[in-house]
């Protein structure tokens, strides 16, 4: 008996760390992440993106985790300013990637919005398929 | 105030206006995944140097989100210098004349408040000149 106690105690030692992670597949995301639209005045829902969260600490890069009208994660999104991109004293090192497996990628300029103002990238790590972008398309 | 669907570009349309004094204009966000302000060059807004004619009061319509709108009543005669505060750094800025511009430049260095931003060059090379906004009355995004 002791030796299953010890054995079970040893497995739930290990899975502590993935018990601890936030879950982030689907909507709301765990953690430290707040909705986007209730950080700055932005529409809830993203033609494009989706649903958005972020931990505020980690703005403007993100990243941020995009949903479809159904909670579920399509996408983590990182936003670059272009001037840190031109800096050759700025990086961005160990950005999270909580969002699993990557289909594709996207990349590409945004002008901007409340809470990442200035001109920046957006680097799009797509956990669906091409075909699935649809899912936060606009109506 | 519009934008495309990646939000690689955003503007005012029109982006040059003229109207007589007492007209009202109307901003309508049409922009269905972006949110804007239409906010006048004015120290009283987060310091930033003075574009409207002096004795004219300044606005900011706040942000809008998409269908959203904001008005304001124009008295003053002169030319007034506006912007998007999430997207100035865009080039998002227009420019309205009431009657006559008038002859004072649009800007000095003693409207400028000491320590504020002065504006973005892309913010500068977007603005419609004074004489094609009078001469064509509208000047629309090319």
């Amino acid at each position: 008996m002791r030796t299953v106690v010890a054995a079970f105690a040893l497995v739930a030692a290990f899975s502590l760390p993935a018990l601890a992670a936030d879950q982030v597949e689907k909507a709301p995301p765990t953690g430290a992440y707040k909705k986007v639209s209730e950080l700055v005045k932005l529409p809830d829902f993203l033609p494009g993106l989706g649903q958005l969260y972020v931990d505020p600490k980690t703005l403007p890069a993100g990243p941020f985790l995009a949903y479809d009208r159904e909670g579920r994660l399509v996408s983590t999104v990182y936003m670059l300013p272009v001037e840190d991109l031109s800096n050759k004293d700025k990086r961005f090192d160990d950005l999270a990637a909580p969002g699993g497996k990557v289909d594709h990628v996207d990349v590409y300029f945004n002008a901007g919005h409340p809470g990442v103002e200035k001109p920046h990238a957006h680097v799009v790590l797509w956990h669906v398929p091409k075909a699935d972008e649809q899912r936060v398309a606009a109506k | 105030m519009q934008g495309n669907a990646d939000g690689s570009h955003v503007w005012f349309d029109p982006l040059g206006l003229r109207i007589e004094p007492g007209q009202t204009i109307r901003w309508i966000n049409l922009d269905p995944g972006n949110s804007h302000t239409a906010t006048a060059y004015h120290p009283k807004n987060f310091e930033r140097p003075l574009r409207i004619p002096e004795g004219a009061k300044p606005w900011n319509s706040d942000y809008l989100l998409p269908n959203e709108s904001f008005a304001v009543t124009l008295t003053v005669e002169g030319v007034y210098d506006f912007y998007c505060v999430p997207h100035e750094h865009a080039g998002m800025v227009g420019r309205i004349i009431v009657g006559q511009p008038g002859t004072s430049p649009i800007i000095s260095s003693s409207s400028q408040p000491a320590g504020s931003e002065p504006l973005p060059e892309s913010a500068l090379r977007a603005f419609p000149p004074v004489e094609e906004i009078m001469r064509r009355g509208i000047v629309r995004p090319a």
